[in-house]
């Protein structure tokens, strides 16, 4: 298989997830525990999606994760702070910039 | 008084301009992780085209970064295939979410909506359906805000494969988008519920990091759903 038909075998692929419930819908569930449901898929998979990308940073820095670990701290911090999402990465980006370009590795 | 034709059109013309400002704060984020992925698509040992087509038949970052570096590294297809497919499971997760919501739909208009459902539009959507207010202008919201989405993604990746390797590595601009998610959690912490969800979430995450084909990343969302259903409704 060449990367063309890889990329597309994929995307069919993605396409038919992103549909299958989608086109079952009406067969699925109850209201009341779709809406109950629904309400953890954000805050779970936004969850996990972060602490896979910055574990998979840690691994890539070494000695040098002391950076991202303060950044995700700080951005946490500035979140709780002023209550916009935004203000984790423009808290946590110049963080990891400044730590980076202070310490080795 | 009867609300006329040009009336409701300007209307769903307002909700969809609405969905696209609400998706802004994501562009930020998005935009240079697009940036990213057009620059290792470049420099990839794979025509330029190809990976560039991944923003459009993938459409899912981490899935197209997976796709891109296992081409690159000359992996078996059906790896990259499975591997794919595996990160981007929790795609059935969104679609099982926002179904209901699709429900009476037309068959073209929920084909359409499917193909923009990625994290950020599914969160915008989601954040707007969850409000009162009349469903027709939720589903133009959330078109909107998926479209803006979508060309900024395919524009994104199409400046970062033009750029190549001009954009400096130092910039760290793979941090982006976890850190971005990470400001979406925490603003999201009001309850105890929402809470445990999270934390569950990132210590399934955490333990599960080296499982193959990204299959802790779906056990870490099963987790924190599950946690969060079973939260008792006095707790949440």
């Amino acid at each position: 298989m060449n990367a063309w038909l890889v990329v597309v075998t994929v995307g069919v692929g993605s396409y038919l997830f992103r549909l299958s419930m989608v086109a079952l819908a009406g067969r699925v569930g109850s209201s009341d525990r779709f809406e109950r449901t629904s309400a953890f898929v954000v805050p779970s998979a936004f969850a996990a999606l972060a602490t896979s990308g910055i574990v998979a940073g840690l691994s890539g820095y070494g000695a040098g994760s002391i950076a991202p670990l303060a950044a995700v701290g700080i951005a946490v911090v500035a979140v709780r702070r002023t209550g916009r999402p935004q203000a984790a990465m423009v808290a946590g980006m110049p963080t990891l910039w400044v730590l980076h370009a202070l310490l080795p590795g | 008084m009867a609300t006329t034709t040009a009336e409701r059109t300007y209307a769903r013309r307002d909700d969809a301009a609405a969905g696209a400002r609400a998706m802004v704060p994501w562009l930020l984020g998005v935009a240079p992780y697009g940036l990213v992925i057009g620059v290792s698509a470049a420099q990839a040992d794979i025509p330029t085209a190809a990976g560039w087509l991944t923003g459009l038949a993938i459409y899912s970052g981490s899935a197209q970064v997976a796709t891109i570096e296992l081409l690159d590294a000359g992996a078996a297809s059906l790896v990259v295939v499975a591997t794919a497919l595996a990160i981007n499971m929790r795609l059935i997760i969104y679609s099982g979410a926002i179904a209901g919501y699709w429900r009476g739909m037309p068959r073209w208009w929920r084909g359409l909506a499917a193909y923009l459902l990625v994290d950020p539009s599914f969160a915008v959507g989601v954040d707007r359906y969850q409000r009162s207010g009349d469903r027709v202008g939720a589903h133009a919201y959330y078109l909107g805000g998926a479209v803006a989405l979508w060309v900024t993604w395919l524009g994104a990746i199409s400046v970062g494969a033009t750029l190549g390797a001009r954009l400096p590595a130092g910039l760290h601009l793979e941090f982006v988008i976890p850190l971005f998610l990470v400001g979406e959690v925490v603003a999201r912490l009001g309850t105890p519920a929402m809470c445990r969800a999270s934390l569950t979430a990132v210590a399934v995450a955490v333990v599960g990091c080296s499982a193959p084909l990204h299959l802790g990343l779906v056990g870490a969302i099963v987790a924190g759903i599950a946690v969060g259903v079973a939260t008792p409704r006095s707790r949440r």
